[in-house]
């Protein structure tokens, strides 16, 4: 167990190695740089650059830099600093921009896991011990509305609900004077009264998926033959589910679980733009829009690290789950 | 996602009432009616902190000579806060928060009118132009604002390339000379040119004119790497930052940079100050300056708001349903759009506000600019030909666009200035504007007779002639629109034109191109006076962006003004036709004259533009408004929409007042 643990974090290394210079130069690659955007922004409001500011500021950014000497500064900054760099559009540490945002995030995903789990695992497990039955019928209809209807559709939809017949304050996490208030009792109270549109919108698509993968895999586990055995020796029927089947079940669940760290950051990216949240991924797409180098390149190679740590973690999980997998790889 | 506001979406039709017919230069000093006050009064806050001994009294926190404001309506009251939404990074642009230069634009933009100046004289040549500043009036930390912050922001900083990389801003420069700074006094301070300058008040009531007032040298110059170069080295080295440009940018900022308000102690003039940075806020407010410079018409000190708080926001969507649900003191331009008024309408009781019409200073909705000079003989040659433009122009049926686009809002219009402008002429702005096919033909015919066997025109050269037109989708989502009307009548008249709807990145790619046949972009500064300080825009040149390809003919007027080539390198500069010529002279000669002669430059101009017509306008843009909460008053009807008349900001935002009725 230890040599797959310390195998899995060895990969680790070059796979970020590659994925930051990857991400990188991907950024570079659309024509124009951050300050050519600037140029852009100007002239949509009546302004203009001049050539020599142009030429200036680029040489200030560092932008007029081969890409290599750039990537060299950044990772350099980062591995002996950890110094993310300086956001050109915020003009501040990017650092100071992607930590406040991310606990937000990370309590919204936590919290529309949450609900999934809540929500379709029973009934997942209910579509499949009855299968065909009509309690099937309608989950497996609204299941696939859930993955059908986009997100940020569902989000406009229940935020008109919500401004037309609840007359809440739409948009954000907070009430306007909670926004930047200091945590207390009533500002957790708020954040749950504006939680739950984001939490439904994103747990709904996760959890018609989720509600399909676990029928599909449970009732591929219910006719086989330790079902049977298990059965035959007079074991309880909710017990036996829960202990055998259903474990074998979650199987692909948690080794999907990856995905979750990932959408800490990049995750809910329209869905959050649509409501005006404050999390991380309307700031990546942002950052990506404007070129904003350092933003962009420090959220991907940011998000890289969670998807790469991520997938240890549900790579550990299903060792533990599933001893065939140690065996294989160990 | 639109995250700051764009001014096209924001266009409107001016209405005949605002903007009307102005002197050209306000020859004399502008007399501030002086305040008959034997005592000032204050917002209760200030009164506390004045009686606790925090502050000096109102009477010696204001100048000698306060600047009177007459409100819109009524006196108002203290109290209360101004709801505004912010799409992070920079506070404002100057159309909500921002707007206090030395001379401003009037509320209707008709005159320009003392600001931070209390007066000013124009020497009669007018190379010289003498502003005397308000005595003992103070930045809002208390230190005086004397002529010296003046000197300070144009030798320390609007000149210094190191902060500065652009170099002094054009309207401080006439044909490549830089102004002359003098300090007379304390409190009077002159601008001169060895040559006349025509337009300096009216540029300075621009918003490029704010950047004079914004240095206070006392808290500033610790800044200045030549003045504390110890001081400045360890700054950077706290922060990381290798390049003084940079780490200014980043932390002090002038001009629009996200950092220049960002620092709570960086005294200020403006009405709402910052008490903490905000750049990494979701929240927060700016209050209420103790200095500030005005009164109201009953020796009340303004502003009335306590405070001007913003709410992060990035999706218009969300902007939307917070000024529907009453949550912003005034809607936002990139909401407040002829699209949404009946929403706007539907939401008055429910929301508790109203909608105040906004007319615009824009004066087209899209223009068609042509590259003359495209390095293709054959393009060049019919972009040049004025009989092509012509047919194309009657090929476009404007009233189906106005009706299916604009909702009804707005007239056919070509490039021109707006009516109720003194420099309205009617043939420039209505000709060729009509829908007909067949004299769209009959002119086409005359430059590309030859059709193909789809039926599509020859050029002159007998190949198949084909150009396209570069617009840019994320700046005006209704241009997207309206050239797929103009597309479908200019092939019906055999015309092979194809449309490229570009994002932000690609289009700036596009109009940077050599090869560029075509590019549509907003007309902006139709109003009033405006047309006077935007010559270049009816000349194609936008500053850096040209739209058409005119390259060669602006090197030519490059070299012939002799100042630097700014074109790309290996243009070859050629003399254009001899009314093209003029109109270049023109251009240079319009800044540098004033009054009748100025009038008559500028008409002259307008009618060789009328004669050669080199753009073509779809429709001026119309049916725009705000929504104002209904507690919060002094909001001037109607309120204009612009940028260098950047409205609504000069609707005196320091008088408006909230209380619930």
């Amino acid at each position: 167990m230890l040599r797959f643990v310390l195998r899995r974090i060895v990969y680790i290394i070059p796979t970020l190695i590659a994925v930051s210079l990857i991400s990188f130069f991907v950024i570079a690659l659309p024509p124009g740089d951050f300050v050519d955007r600037m140029a852009i922004e100007a002239a949509k409001k009546g302004d203009y650059m001049t050539g020599a500011e142009i030429e200036a500021l680029r040489s200030a950014y560092g932008l007029d830099q081969p890409l290599l000497t750039q990537y060299w500064r950044w990772i350099t900054d980062i591995v002996t600093r950890g110094d993310f760099g300086y956001s050109f559009s915020w003009q501040m540490p990017v650092s100071n921009l992607i930590w406040q945002r991310l606990g937000l995030t990370t309590i919204l995903s936590l919290a529309s896991l949450v609900f999934i789990w809540i929500v379709a695992i029973p009934i997942g497990i209910n579509s499949a011990v009855r299968r065909y039955s009509l309690q099937d019928y309608v989950f497996t209809t609204l299941g696939f509305f859930g993955v059908a209807v986009p997100n940020f559709l569902l989000a406009l939809v229940l935020m008109y609900v919500a401004y037309a017949h609840f007359g809440q304050a739409v948009g954000g996490l907070f009430s306007p004077q909670y926004i930047e208030a200091p945590w207390s009792i009533d500002r957790v109270l708020d954040l749950l009264g504006h939680l739950w549109i984001p939490m439904v919108v994103l747990g709904t698509a996760g959890t018609a998926s989720v509600i399909r993968t676990i029928r599909a895999n449970l009732i591929d586990e219910l006719p086989k033959p330790y079902v049977m055995a298990a059965r035959s020796k007079g074991m309880g029927e909710a017990r036996l589910l829960i202990k055998y089947p259903v474990r074998q079940a979650l199987n692909p669940f948690v080794s999907g679980m990856n995905d979750i760290f990932v959408d800490l950051v990049s995750g809910s990216t329209i869905v959050s733009i649509v409501l005006g949240l404050q999390t991380t991924g309307p700031l990546l797409l942002d950052a990506l829009k404007t070129q904003d180098m350092h933003m962009a390149a420090s959220f991907i190679l940011m998000l890289s690290v969670l998807g790469v740590i991520g997938t240890l973690v549900s790579d550990l999980l299903l060792a533990w789950l599933d001893p065939r997998i140690r065996y294989a790889q160990g | 996602m639109i995250k700051k506001p764009t001014i096209a979406i924001m266009a409107g039709y001016l209405a005949a009432t605002a903007l009307t017919a102005v002197p050209v230069v306000p020859a004399l000093a502008q007399d501030t009616p002086a305040a008959q006050c034997s005592a000032y009064a204050e917002a209760p806050q200030l009164a506390d902190q004045v009686a606790a001994g925090d502050l000096p009294t109102v009477g010696e926190r204001l100048p000698v000579n306060p600047l009177v404001i007459e409100p819109a309506d009524e006196i108002g009251v203290y109290g209360g806060e101004f709801q505004d939404r912010w799409g992070g990074g920079r506070i404002a642009e100057m159309r909500h928060y921002g707007y206090e230069p030395l001379v401003r634009w009037s509320v209707d933009g008709s005159e320009v009118v003392p600001g931070v100046a209390e007066s000013w004289e124009v020497s009669d040549d007018a190379t010289t132009y003498t502003f005397r500043l308000r005595e003992g009036m103070k930045w809002s930390d208390g230190e005086d604002f004397t002529a010296d912050d003046i000197r300070y922001w144009w030798e320390n900083v609007e000149t210094n390339a190191k902060i500065n990389p652009r170099g002094p801003r054009d309207i401080f420069v006439v044909n490549g000379e830089p102004m002359t700074l003098t300090v007379i006094d304390d409190y009077t301070v002159g601008m001169s040119w060895s040559q006349p300058y025509g337009l300096l008040l009216q540029q300075l009531a621009t918003p490029y004119g704010q950047r004079v007032v914004m240095f206070p040298e006392h808290y500033v110059s610790q800044f200045d790497i030549d003045l504390n170069p110890e001081g400045v080295a360890e700054m950077m080295e706290e922060a990381g930052e290798t390049d003084y440009t940079a780490w200014w940018r980043a932390n002090v900022g002038s001009y629009d940079d996200a950092a220049q308000f960002n620092d709570p102690d960086r005294p200020s003039v403006m009405a709402w100050i910052p008490t903490e940075p905000y750049a990494d806020k979701q929240r927060f407010s700016f209050v209420r300056n103790p200095y500030y410079f005005k009164i109201d018409s009953e020796c009340q000190q303004l502003p009335y708001l306590d405070a001007h708080t913003w709410t992060l926001s990035q999706d218009a969507e969300v902007d939307l349903l917070a000024a529907l649900q009453g949550d912003v003191s005034m809607s936002g331009r990139n909401v407040s759009i002829p699209q949404n008024r009946a929403v706007f309408v539907d939401g008055q009781e429910q929301g508790d506000y109203r909608l105040v019409s906004a007319d615009t200073c824009d004066f087209n909705t899209a223009i068609v600019w042509f590259s003359m000079n495209h390095p293709d003989e054959t393009k060049a040659e019919v972009f040049q030909n004025l009989d092509f433009r012509a047919g194309l122009s009657h090929a476009i049926n404007r009233p189906e666009i106005i009706d299916v686009v604009y909702l009804g809002q707005g007239e056919p219009f070509q490039a021109a200035p707006l009516p109720n402008s003194p420099f309205y002429n009617e043939k420039l702005a209505t000709q060729y504007t009509e829908f007909d096919m067949d004299t769209a033909n009959e002119y086409l015919d005359k430059i590309l007779p030859e059709r193909g066997a789809d039926g599509m025109r020859l050029g002159p050269d007998g190949e198949p002639f084909s150009f396209r037109v570069g617009i840019n989708a994320d700046f005006k989502p209704d241009s997207v629109d309206v050239f797929q009307l103009v597309e479908r009548t200019w092939r019906e008249a055999g015309v092979d034109v194809t449309m490229d709807y570009r994002a932000d990145d690609l289009h700036g790619t596009y109009v940077n191109d050599p090869e560029r046949d075509a590019v549509v972009w907003v007309g902006e500064n139709g109003c009033g006076q405006l047309p006077l300080l935007n010559a270049s825009r009816l000349i194609n040149d936008g500053g850096t962006t040209q739209w058409g390809n005119w390259d060669n003919w602006r090197a030519w007027d490059q070299e012939r003004l002799g100042v630097t080539l700014d074109v790309p390198e290996g243009t070859e500069p050629v003399e254009p036709p001899a009314n093209i010529a003029r109109l270049y002279e023109l251009r240079a000669m319009i800044p540098t004259t004033v009054g009748d002669e100025q009038t008559a430059l500028m008409n002259e101009f307008n009618d060789l533009l009328a004669e050669e017509f080199l753009a073509i306008g779809i429709a001026t843009p119309g049916g725009f408004y705000r929504s104002v909460d209904n507690n919060i008053h002094n909001v001037p009807q109607p309120l204009i929409e612009g940028w260098y008349y950047p409205g609504p900001a000069p609707a005196n935002f320091e008088a408006f007042f909230y209380r619930e009725d």
